[in-house]
């Protein structure tokens, strides 16, 4: 093939005619056939081209052969780094491993368990690996009395290659799943959140969800409550082996949840809420919301009505509602803690008291005046509307702002910044003097437990809290602490004398103040027989040591026949047997109350 | 390589062309095909069914196909190329109406004796069809940009039918097998090195593309390449096969666990275990020894044929072996990748070990082919 010279031409050579002419005449003259020198100059620019193909077809071949030994190096060179690699199962990484479902437990401040994870398994199919999915179905539908036969078909068959059937199996459920002996059923491994009380302390702890999902984990996500104000914390994986701590007490909370059920249901009540501080550090040992859910099992949002009556709401925190005469503390206080009045400064409380085109009565007309202490024990709206003219809208206003009534709480609840207190338009006089016996403002009855424990506690400020204090960091004062103790004395009196009478719980000085609200109708004006009744109070009077407040929602007590709705009939006995109840569990000693006398008060307290 | 050179110098006749096969060629096939009715042996646990018995039957059928088609003179195999190209196509587009759906891709015509892939016979028809063209085009002409865009057409008419089945491992083994024989023709560098240029640019654009709004592929097929370029990251899902028989392989470690002492495979841990990934079998139980070894079998069958294919004179002769051979290498390239997680799973098997009808059919067939240049060679 390779034709002769071919290897001395390198560079394509210069085209060369096929007729060259001198040649050809030349040849002529000679008397020679020129054709002969067409073909032979023919045939060399033949061999010349296929020369040059062959060398390039050479060369290509070389490339393609380096080629081949590169790409048998590689594999040769893989098969030895595998084979010497540890035959270990990979380990999840990258995407998947961001997805951790641990989270902390959450204890009560003893450390007694609230919310931990369990380990459990969740169910997935590769349907392509199953060997009889009708039986499979058969079976699945057996274990899963939620599942249809129909739903699981329709899964299995569905041509996907990986499906989930279920989220969460008990160990019961995972046997039987194991029994089936189906080898594309498959378990991933899962924690699951688990609340160990039920739906003690549900709306504190609010609860989880799903997250993102993998075979390996499923991501927990906080939806409510403390979970999910705390999420971040409870699941920093450098945090995890450190339960959260609340302050709440897991005995008080479950005495508190079964004394109010017991109260509604004597009551007919359609709900009831109860808040237990701490008077000093404003830790809140109980909350209790009612009617109220199993965390475990949380239930949908409601999707028609009013969500106020879902559950799930918090009424303690997210409830808003005008108290009633429970704020009638508050003027009074300031009053005392202005010089403005003693305790037994006359006031007049002849009712009905005109302010312009209003009228503002009694419950029951109280006589011409009584003395600020009489003001509060017999609860007179004329008597603090009075005081509330006497300070005036702005003091008012700049008081119970100090008290923390104009701005949500700050308690560690995502529900909590929702909950802002209902405050006049327009806050003049007539305002301020119904704000004074608790209409025109509404707030929740965490902001009046945290109102309660700041002005009763010797008069310095507390921050509703859930998590747990060491140790007492005193508050901006609010009051002074005469002021303070004067308050309570009221209080006090209230209970010995007034319309809190079934309050009292002996050796326990329960002081405390009662409030019955009309509800107001969707049509501006107020229902006349329903009522929010309030019981809010302090013990031990003499020596504050925790703040409660009670409510039931249209709650009320037959009496002789009729129905008594005022809180005195409801409230306040329910909330005396809780506190008989739980003062024990919170550490306070019954006492023998010291003789209520003003002047042997001040001198124990030291002026 | 003119005819009449073939007059004029000697071509084996009759019986006598036994002698002028190239013996140590199908002496290593058979040797290969062993290796696999080994492996296809213990992946059933030691049985020769199901699989060991009806693959040794088709490689006798093999077998004789590849005389029968060495038998026959190469310049006959050359005047049916077009015709062979042609029958496949409409074979294709045949599957592509009528054919049998199986795991998930319309592959098979049923023949009633066989199932027919036309994509396998694709795969020899293409590469004789492209030898044949660059046996009759004018050397001059090779890299004229017409007589470059006629064998392109030629490649992706095929490539696009067989991605619509939907089968990416037959399609990749379509166009780089013809790029080989069109690499080898002698066609112009630049044509080469624009085509990687411009793949470049679109595997660069398609990956920079992800999470903007001209995003170019779906959201799966992302996490599809994810998955190839870290299978842990889907360990049960689409990275199961390569995890799995990475563990295989390293199980195996230099001298292997012992014939039939696999467990990977034993077990069922790896699904294809006798198709498409029976490497691993060998891996774990032969080592990185045994799997040396394999490898050497493939490398020794393409230095046959290269060398075969440079005592050649014939120019169709020469690129129909070399384009045999580079269909071979990427077979068994492409399967090895896939299954140490150098490249996606794609479903291409080892040649002449995994097991399956078509391919082994089909890759003896060539073989006869590169016989019958073998055999049909001018001596003098």
């Amino acid at each position: 093939m390779t034709g002769p010279g071919s290897d001395l031409h390198d560079a394509p050579a210069p085209r060369r005619p096929l007729r060259p002419l001198a040649r050809i005449l030349r040849a002529r003259d000679r008397g020679e056939n020129p054709d002969l020198i067409e073909r032979a100059n023919r045939a060399e620019r033949h061999d010349h081209i296929r020369d040059r193909a062959r060398r390039r077809a050479e060369g290509r071949l070389l490339v393609l052969g380096l080629f081949f030994v590169a790409a048998f190096g590689t594999v040769a060179v893989r098969m030895g780094t595998l084979a010497s690699s540890d035959p270990a199962e990979p380990v999840l990484s990258a995407g998947g491993a961001s997805i951790t479902s641990a989270r902390a437990d959450i204890v009560d401040r003893n450390g007694r368990l609230l919310a931990t994870n369990v380990v459990t398994s969740a169910l997935y199919a590769h349907p392509h690996e199953m060997v009889d999915i009708p039986h499979a179905v058969r079976e699945l539908a057996r274990v899963f009395p939620g599942r249809s036969e129909a739903d699981l078909t329709a899964l299995l068959t569905s041509g996907r290659k990986f499906v989930w059937i279920e989220r969460t199996l008990s160990p019961e459920q995972v046997q039987a799943v194991h029994d089936i002996g189906d080898p594309g059923l498959l378990f991933a491994a899962r924690e699951m959140r688990v609340y160990p009380n039920g739906p003690l302390a549900a709306h504190i702890l609010g609860g989880v969800r799903y997250g993102r999902e993998g075979v390996q984990a499923a991501e927990i996500l906080g939806v409510a409550g403390i979970e999910k104000a705390f999420d971040d914390r409870l699941s920093d994986p450098a945090m995890l082996a450190d339960p959260l701590r609340l302050s709440i007490d897991l005995t008080v909370q479950t005495t508190m949840r079964e004394v109010l059920e017991g109260g509604m249901k004597l009551f007919a009540a359609k709900g009831a809420s109860g808040v237990m501080m701490d008077a000093h550090t404003g830790e809140i040992v109980a909350m209790v919301s009612l009617p109220d859910f199993d965390p475990n099992h949380r239930p949908a949002p409601l999707t028609s009505g009013d969500q106020a009556d879902s559950p799930l709401f918090n009424r303690a925190v997210q409830g808003v509602y005008e108290l009633g005469s429970v704020f009638k503390i508050f003027p009074v206080a300031q009053a005392l803690d202005e010089g403005l009045i003693t305790p037994d400064t006359i006031i007049d409380t002849q009712s009905p008291m005109r302010v312009g085109r209003h009228r503002i009565s009694d419950y029951r007309n109280y006589g011409p005046e009584l003395t600020a202490t009489r003001v509060i024990v017999k609860s007179s709206n004329v008597g603090t509307a009075r005081l509330a003219r006497e300070l005036g809208s702005e003091k008012q206003r700049e008081f119970l702002g100090r008290l923390g009534f104009l701005e949500p709480t700050s308690v560690e609840l995502v529900e909590a910044p929702g909950a802002k207190p209902l405050l006049p338009r327009n806050w003049g006089e007539i305002e301020s003097m119904t704000i004074s016996y608790g209409h025109g403002l509404s707030s929740s009855p965490l902001h009046l437990a945290a109102g309660y424990a700041s002005l009763l506690n010797g008069g310095t400020k507390v921050a509703p809290t859930l998590q747990r204090r060491d140790g007492r960091s005193l508050g901006p004062r609010v009051v002074s602490e005469r002021t303070s103790a004067q308050a309570r004395a009221m209080l006090r009196s209230v209970v010995t004398e007034g319309t809190a009478s079934f309050g009292d719980v002996a050796g326990y000085e329960v002081g405390g103040k009662t409030g019955t609200a009309d509800k107001p109708a969707p049509n501006g004006r107020y229902y006349d027989d329903r009522v929010l009744a309030t019981f809010a109070g302090v013990f031990p009077a003499s020596d504050p040591e925790y703040v409660f407040v009670v409510t039931f929602d249209e709650g009320h007590e037959i009496v002789n026949g009729e129905p008594r709705r005022t809180a005195g009939w409801t409230t306040v006995p329910v909330t005396a047997e809780l506190i008989r109840r739980t003062a024990p569990l919170l550490g306070v000693r019954p006492a023998i109350e010291p003789v209520v006398q003003s002047g042997l008060r001040e001198a124990r307290n030291g002026r | 390589m003119s005819y009449l050179e073939y007059a004029v110098k000697t071509v084996p006749r009759g019986p006598r062309k036994v002698l002028y096969l190239n013996w140590p060629l199908i002496l290593l096939l058979t040797a290969i095909a062993c290796v696999g009715f080994m492996m296809l042996y213990s992946v059933a646990g030691g049985s020769f069914r199901p699989w060991v018995e009806p693959q040794a039957k088709r490689f006798v059928l093999g077998l004789a196909v590849m005389f029968t088609v060495a038998m026959i003179p190469i310049r006959i195999w050359r005047n049916l190329s077009a015709l062979g190209y042609v029958v496949s196509l409409i074979l294709l587009v045949w599957v592509e109406l009528f054919g049998v759906v199986g795991m998930g891709a319309q592959r098979w015509i049923d023949l009633g004796f066989m199932r027919l892939q036309p994509s396998e016979l694709m795969k020899i028809t293409l590469v004789m069809m492209l030898a044949a063209y660059y046996d009759w085009l004018d050397l001059g002409k090779t890299s004229r940009p017409v007589w470059v865009t006629i064998p392109v057409i030629m490649i992706l008419v095929p490539v696009a039918l067989v991605l619509k089945q939907p089968d990416l491992g037959t399609a990749i083994l379509l166009l780089a097998g013809g790029g080989f024989v069109v690499f080898l023709a002698g066609v112009h560098w630049a044509y080469f090195a624009t085509v990687t240029a411009m793949g470049a640019g679109l595997v660069s654009a398609v990956l920079r593309s992800r999470g903007t709004e001209w995003q170019l592929l779906k959201d799966y097929q992302y996490r599809r390449i994810d998955t190839f370029l870290d299978p842990a990251s889907d360990p049960l899902g689409a990275g199961y096969h390569i995890t799995q028989s990475k563990i295989a392989l390293g199980s195996g470690g230099f001298t292997g666990r012992g014939f039939m002492q696999g467990t990977q495979s034993r077990l069922n841990f790896l699904p294809e275990k006798h198709t498409d990934f029976i490497f691993t079998t060998l891996a774990e139980e032969f080592g990185f020894v045994g799997g040396m070894s394999l490898l050497a079998l493939y490398l020794l069958v393409i230095f046959f044929c290269i060398a075969a294919a440079l005592t050649l004179k014939d120019r169709f002769s020469q690129l129909l072996i070399l384009g045999v051979a580079g269909t071979f290498f990427l077979f068994f390239a492409v399967n090895m990748a896939m299954v140490m997680g150098l490249a996606p799973v794609v479903g291409v098997p080892l040649p002449l070990v995994s097991y399956g009808g078509s391919a082994m059919l089909v890759l003896m067939a060539a073989f006869g082919l590169v016989q019958s240049a073998h055999v049909h060679k001018p001596r003098s």
